[in-house]
């Protein structure tokens, strides 16, 4: 289906460059400090008032996990005390108490996802009193389509915990796998066996979760063709609804842990890209859809069927049929989507504590969208969830003229037309098969912060795009 | 103090002085009244355009703009002028004996705002800006005197006086929530179409919670009429632009609220 896609080495040296996984745009480094919780609870309180306000959707961050893998780039604390999990579960539900009144009680909260971290930290008592608690400050929806998702770490799973996170709400479940090569697992420092991850995937299944997410990661040390289409084939008999499968970013500066990863063991950008191809190929093959940049989907899952009607979205949580949500993070770190603006919690756990200890809505930095923000985003979703910008909708929603609005985001573009990665005529921008590969290097042409002066360079802000 | 009366600062100079003769502030026409003017066309039927109208240049002040949330003028507070919305809108309310905001109506570009004070001394209401709002002001005394030498004028200020308080039947009546949100709907289009805007897609300036209480509804009862409405295919709401799909049928929903 996917046709065999080729790159030269002086096109890969050209686009194996740093940038940004757009779940947002502007992106968080662009986030600042002078947009505070009384700018946020003025977003809320406008959003409140459209005639149709949007619904909810709650993102809740456990940062802590019981043993560290090096590849990772989330904001996660390591220890093995679980007493942890207990004060913390406390401040969430303070910082529910604080933030949800600014919300009209009639907006349903139609998504939920529980994200780290290990969410699986907690105890399965622990996970139903966060989502008592959701419930008793917000209107969670019963409804059966609901998505209330959960991810999970198989080897630190009861599977009869299963049956109880089904019964508090989650009606999906996402699994951490990477990669089923020993070499690799040892190189990463996760080892996790088929067992325990197909074991949980099952129990999902029996317990009536309506879909299961496995992610993967292309580019680790010691990874090879021959081991990850092994692991390939284990994940797609398994038939999760969705696979993620992610680009390994190696920034050890501002990632520690990374650290720990020898760099002589990452595959060179041309093996990388022959395990994304390999990847893409295997899947497809498997019957799934290249859903975006990242994801894929069976044919009957929401995704797809999104994808195929135009309503794909793009967010923090990555692809989503429910962007049209203003979403709300708790915990630390957390980044919240209200109205045009963005937020975020403070990164490190003291400040987060400190701030829910005096009672003040955890606010450390964000960024109100202006015209031009709003113009972009909207470009860049286009980009990043359909592979395609459709002129004249644009044009329409904005009331611009899109050749003249965009002319210095055009004269970027045209040698990513002439190495074969995008087309343009009148009516759409639109990425060749190879371009799909490097969306996020298309959308980079329409990112108006990327050039300004004020911040870091890009280099040591974002991963190399391939 | 009314907050209308341009502040010092904001007048440019010579332009707007109120005593003198020179041409009005407009946007940039001298022979021209604005497009959305509630008088060009009764004085324009009287055959007074604006280079004959030194009676009116001395009336006419351009104000503003206005931000989001001023107030205009506040309920109790001398009445000194009307003014038409040039841009924005207007919300008028007043607060019942225990506190409660009314909201008592929306005033779109062309409108006139103040109408109901013309029998006082005080404003009888509050009125406050719901995005950034420009006025053209007209001092009353003068217009008074004005309308007494052009029967136009006097007949607009009567038209626009009724049409105010016709304005009071969305309000009464036992009307279900559907036939209130249709009967909103379809005068606000056509209020915009006499003002030459579409009358089939415009942006609700006005919060929910506003137009919940103009329409003597619950909030979450104009969000729901608002999803019945578009589920029946009649409206499409994205945020806060409206488009009317089904005029027609609107107008046939609201007929029994907007009679005539």
């Amino acid at each position: 289906m996917t046709p065999a896609i080729t790159f030269d080495a002086g096109l890969l040296r050209r686009y194996d460059q740093p940038g940004p996984r757009y779940t947002s745009y502007p992106t968080a480094p662009a986030f600042t400090p002078d947009f505070d919780a009384a700018r946020l609870r003025a977003h809320a309180r406008r959003s409140n008032e459209e005639p149709i306000p949007r619904p909810l959707s709650i993102y809740v961050h456990v940062p802590y996990c019981f043993n560290p893998c090096f590849y990772c780039g989330c904001n996660r604390i390591i220890t093995r005390d679980r007493s942890r999990a207990a004060p913390y579960l406390l401040r969430l539900a303070r910082e529910a108490e604080l933030i949800s009144p600014w919300f009209d009680r009639d907006r349903e909260v139609i998504q939920v996802h529980l994200g780290g971290g290990t969410p699986n930290f907690l105890s399965a008592a622990e996970i139903c009193e966060l989502m008592e608690c959701l419930r008793g400050s917000f209107r969670l929806t019963t409804r059966a389509d609901r998505d209330f998702s959960i991810e999970l770490d198989p080897r630190y799973l009861h599977l009869g915990d299963i049956a109880s996170y089904a019964a508090c709400g989650f009606s999906r479940a996402s699994f951490g796998v990477q990669d089923f090569d020993p070499e690799v697992q040892r190189a990463v420092n996760r080892e996790q066996t088929v067992e325990q991850t197909l074991d949980a995937i099952q129990a999902c299944r029996d317990s009536g979760f309506r879909s299961v997410n496995v992610d993967l990661i292309y580019g680790l040390p010691k990874q090879r063709c021959e081991g990850f289409a092994r692991t390939l084939d284990i994940v797609t008999a398994a038939r999760p609804d969705r696979i993620a499968i992610y680009g390994y970013a190696h920034m050890p500066q501002i990632f520690k842990p990374q650290k720990q990863i020898v760099e002589a063991e990452l595959p060179a950008p041309a093996e990388k890209l022959a395990l994304l191809q390999l990847a893409i190929e295997r899947l497809t093959e498997a019957g799934y859809q290249h859903i975006g940049m990242d994801h894929f989907a069976l044919p009957d899952d929401d995704l797809s069927v999104a994808q195929a009607n135009g309503t794909l979205q793009r967010n923090f949580m990555g692809y989503t049929t429910h962007a049209e949500c203003d979403l709300i993070g708790m915990g630390v770190s957390a980044i919240s989507h209200v109205g045009d603006s963005f937020s975020q919690n403070p990164r490190e756990l003291p400040a987060w504590e400190q701030a829910i200890d005096a009672g003040r809505p955890p606010v450390w930095r964000g960024l109100e969208l202006s015209f031009d923000d709003c113009v972009r985003a909207d470009v860049i979703q286009q980009l990043m969830c359909n592979a395609a910008v459709d002129i004249a909708a644009i044009e329409a929603r904005h009331d611009i003229v899109f050749e003249a609005y965009f002319g210095a985001a055009l004269a970027k573009l045209a040698p990513l037309i002439e190495d074969g990665l995008a087309t343009r005529d009148s009516t759409r921008i639109a990425a060749t098969s190879r371009g799909r590969l490097l969306l996020r290097i298309i959308a980079m042409c329409f990112d108006d912060y990327l050039d300004r002066a004020a911040q870091p360079a890009p280099r040591q802000r974002y991963s190399r795009v391939i | 103090m009314i907050t209308w009366t341009a502040p010092r600062s904001r007048r440019r100079g010579s332009v707007i002085r109120e005593s003198s003769s020179s041409p009005i502030a407009d946007d940039g026409d001298s022979l021209r009244f604005c497009s959305t003017c509630a008088f060009s066309s009764a004085c324009l039927e009287q055959g007074y355009d604006k280079s004959r109208l030194a009676e009116l240049h001395v009336l006419v002040e351009h104000v503003g703009p206005f931000a989001e949330g001023t107030h205009l003028f506040r309920e109790g507070e001398p009445f000194e002028a009307i003014a038409a919305v040039r841009a924005g809108t207007v919300k008028t309310y007043v607060n019942d004996s225990e506190g409660r905001e009314q909201v008592q109506g929306f005033f779109l570009p062309g409108e006139v705002i103040g109408l109901n004070a013309i029998s006082r001394n005080t404003y009888p209401c509050n009125a406050v800006a719901l995005d950034t709002v420009a006025l053209c002001r007209f001092s009353f005394p003068g217009i008074a005197a004005l309308a007494a030498r052009m029967p136009g004028v006097q007949q607009q200020l009567f038209r626009l006086l009724s049409q105010d308080i016709g304005k009071a039947a969305l309000l009464a009546g036992n009307y279900t929530a559907d036939e209130r949100m249709a009967a909103f709907l379809v005068s606000l289009s056509r209020r915009f179409a006499a003002r030459g805007f579409s009358p089939k897609r415009f942006r609700l300036t006005m919060t929910r919670t506003d137009i919940a209480n103009y329409l003597r509804l619950a909030s979450e009862s104009v969000s729901r009429g608002f999803r019945r409405l578009q589920d029946a295919g009649l409206v499409a709401v994205d945020r806060r632009e409206i488009e009317l799909r089904d005029l027609a049928k609107l107008e046939a929903m609201a007929s029994s609220i907007l009679r005539g």
